[in-house]
């Protein structure tokens, strides 16, 4: 045996694989790719906020237009009050923000009411929810990539809290601007009773046992 | 946008030929005593991903192993005042020595110098040509070829040197017995 050949033979055996070959792959072209080979598929991030906050007026306006009356179902409601001061939707933005976590390291982002907008009162707690959820979740993405066990574990504490404590489901047939009972304080998220949340505590129960994808997707589309 | 761009699925159609290479980028990096090959090789992967094309298609193996060397680099750097760096090679610029199987190919690997080392061990462990080496290490192929000449010839000289004191002393402990 030659030299060389000895050197081949004394290579140490490749560790067994621990992580799933699949699931990693998924995992990452999960991620935001090449922007140089994959299309983009969604709107910009500014034009999906002025789409929401148009939709949003539209409803409200139709519904106010219309006199609808309340829903009165178990005391959800038609929320009638609007916010139409940026200063308004800022400061009940920040109050929700103080019920509210982030990642360790994250700070809240600068959101207002666009000019010549309106919107409901609840609208800005809901924007800092969907905020809060999307940075945990895509801070448990990063955990799950990382091996950090202890980030994981933070992360899903942290969206069962908002599961539970920050997020409603509204009765069937409710309007776009349902309000809830007047007992339950702010801020949440309104799902509409249409499979949404079953989907999203899916999501996150794959991911705590070992199928990430649709939480990473998750974060790409929403992050 | 890019208007010869593929869709996504052709996207991810050409990540996964690149993704092939996953098992072989763990062995590297497992070899060149990484705390986390698997996670090397999936940062390796991710980079990849996010920089599709700048791979190239044909051959994206010494892409990936300079991705990797890079990321080595820097695991090496975060654990180096955590870790045992071996004697020969003191120089805190430089990684920890191999591990193998065979104890005389330890001891003659760590007499190499460490470029010499890491061209003899691309083309002998990961199976790089001397071209892909070249670009791996992101030098000339004719710079390569120079310098695993000579690290050939120097691990054969070890290697015999070696051999030879083994011999004499088992020579002398069987005239001892």
């Amino acid at each position: 045996m030659n030299h060389m050949e000895r050197l081949r033979n004394a290579a140490p055996a490749a560790p067994s694989p621990v992580r799933d070959r699949s699931a990693v792959f998924a995992g990452i072209v999960a991620g935001p790719g090449d922007p140089a080979v994959t299309k983009p598929t969604r709107l910009s991030r500014p034009a999906r906020r002025k789409l929401t906050i148009v939709l949003v007026a539209l409803a409200i306006a139709a519904l106010t237009a219309a006199t609808a009356l309340g829903t009165d179902f178990l005391g959800w409601h038609d929320e009638t009050a609007i916010i139409n001061k940026p200063q308004q939707w800022e400061s009940l933005y920040r109050a929700a923000t103080r019920e509210l976590t982030l990642p360790p390291g994250q700070s809240w982002p600068h959101r207002t009411l666009a000019p010549n907008t309106i919107t409901g009162m609840s609208q800005p707690g809901g924007e800092a929810v969907a905020i809060s959820r999307v940075r945990w979740e895509c801070y448990w993405g990063k955990a799950i990539r990382s091996g950090d066990t202890a980030a994981q574990a933070s992360a899903q504490a942290a969206l069962a809290d908002i599961n539970a404590k920050h997020t409603l489901v509204a009765p069937d047939g409710s309007s776009e601007n349902v309000a809830p009972p007047s007992n339950i304080k702010g801020p949440y998220e309104i799902f509409a009773n249409d499979g949404g949340i079953q989907f999203v505590k899916k999501m996150y129960a794959d991911a705590a046992a070992g199928r990430p994808a649709m939480l990473f997707q998750s974060c790409r589309a929403n992050g | 946008m890019n208007p010869h761009a593929p869709p996504p699925d052709d996207a991810e159609a050409r990540f996964g030929k690149v993704f092939a290479h996953f098992d072989p980028l763990v062995s590297y990096a497992a070899r060149r005593g990484s705390s986390d090959p698997e996670g090397i090789a999936a940062e390796t992967m991710a980079i990849a991903w996010r920089r599709l094309s700048t791979v190239p298609a044909d051959d994206p193996r010494p892409w990936l192993f300079v991705t990797a060397r890079n990321l080595l680099m820097t695991e090496w750097r975060r654990n180096r005042p955590h870790s045992q760096l071996d004697e020969a090679t003191a120089d805190p610029r430089h990684p920890p020595a191999v591990e193998t199987t065979d104890p005389l190919v330890t001891s003659a690997l760590r007499r190499l110098s460490p470029g010499g080392r890491e061209v003899l061990l691309l083309v002998a462990w990961d199976d790089l040509t001397p071209a892909q080496g070249a670009e791996a290490l992101g030098i000339s192929g004719v710079a390569f070829r120079v310098r695993l000449l000579r690290a050939r010839r120097r691990f054969q000289r070890l290697m015999d040197q070696r051999e030879s004191a083994g011999d004499h002393s088992r020579i002398v402990e069987m005239e001892s017995a």
